[in-house]
């Protein structure tokens, strides 16, 4: 199945690729990228479905919640990169809207 | 806790409790989120987006599930259609042979002679209907199986109780 780049796609991708080794959270993510939960939420669900991000629990401190964690899997990592810097080398409109492949691969 | 924060906590909560089990995961990390959020205005509009976000993804799931139970009920729809066809192909034959006994108590009113005929009357009764049951069967069968299948089955029934009439009175 094929992802939609939209911009705000982008934008978290870009936001994963910064330490793109490390666990992030949500309302982090949220904060770097300056989308609303509405929006952040469908993008890294969409994402995890297709197995670009993967998704974790925190193992927390005794009587803390656990929080739900987010890291690039090696596929996703590739993916990031490369619409990122399709996006980058000027198509950024036609990567949003679908109309070039970042990627030969379909993910 | 303000207001909204609390407002915030009961509607995820509530998210959390309603979500299917594929989107429970979600609305909890959207709870569980809601601890590091300064400010309650700002938690109550994570959890409206969050809980939007949930209830979108629980619908998909919700579509997905309908989508399956559709095609169930179309399977089960053509099963019904292919009994229908067949209860009505037996039910056709039925009001033929019906028609056929109706026909043979006329031709004994307006011809007293042939009432004790044998041939009149397995001629009207069995060989007539019989041969229309086939005709029936061989030009239905492709384009209306199951109806030919009724028709077939009830030329049988009538051809065995006939075969019983005759082995007990013959």
């Amino acid at each position: 199945m094929k992802l939609r780049l939209s911009p705000q796609t982008l934008l978290v991708l870009d936001a994963f690729l910064v330490q793109a080794e490390a666990w992030k959270y949500g309302y982090d993510l949220s904060r770097a990228t300056g989308l609303k939960s509405g929006t952040l939420y469908p993008i890294l669900m969409r994402l995890a479905e297709r197995e670009l991000l993967e998704t974790q629990w925190e193992a927390g401190e005794p009587g803390k919640p656990p929080r739900h964690m987010y890291r690039f899997t090696p596929d996703g990592l590739r993916f990031a990169r490369s619409s990122v810097s399709a996006a980058a080398s000027g198509g950024l409109g036609q990567v949003a809207l679908g109309l070039i492949s970042p990627d030969p691969v379909e993910f | 806790m303000g207001t909204p924060r609390n407002l915030a906590a009961r509607l995820l909560r509530a998210v959390l409790r309603l979500a299917p089990e594929e989107s429970r995961d979600w609305a909890l990390a959207t709870l569980r989120e809601l601890d590091f959020i300064e400010g309650d205005w700002a938690a109550l509009f994570w959890a409206l987006g969050s809980a939007a976000a949930i209830l979108r993804h629980a619908a998909s799931g919700w579509r997905a599930l309908l989508n399956r139970k559709s095609n169930k009920e179309a399977g089960m729809n053509n099963t019904g259609k292919k009994a229908l066809g067949v209860g009505l192909g037996m039910l056709s034959a039925l009001s033929l042979v019906g028609c056929a006994l109706a026909g043979l108590r006329i031709i004994s009113i307006l011809f007293p002679g042939l009432e004790h005929s044998p041939w009149a009357y397995w001629l009207a009764v069995l060989a007539i209907p019989e041969a229309i049951f086939v005709a029936a069967t061989v030009m239905l069968w492709r384009k209306r199986g199951p109806m030919a299948a009724g028709i077939l089955a009830m030329a049988l029934v009538v051809a065995m109780h006939v075969a019983v009439h005759l082995t007990l009175h013959w």
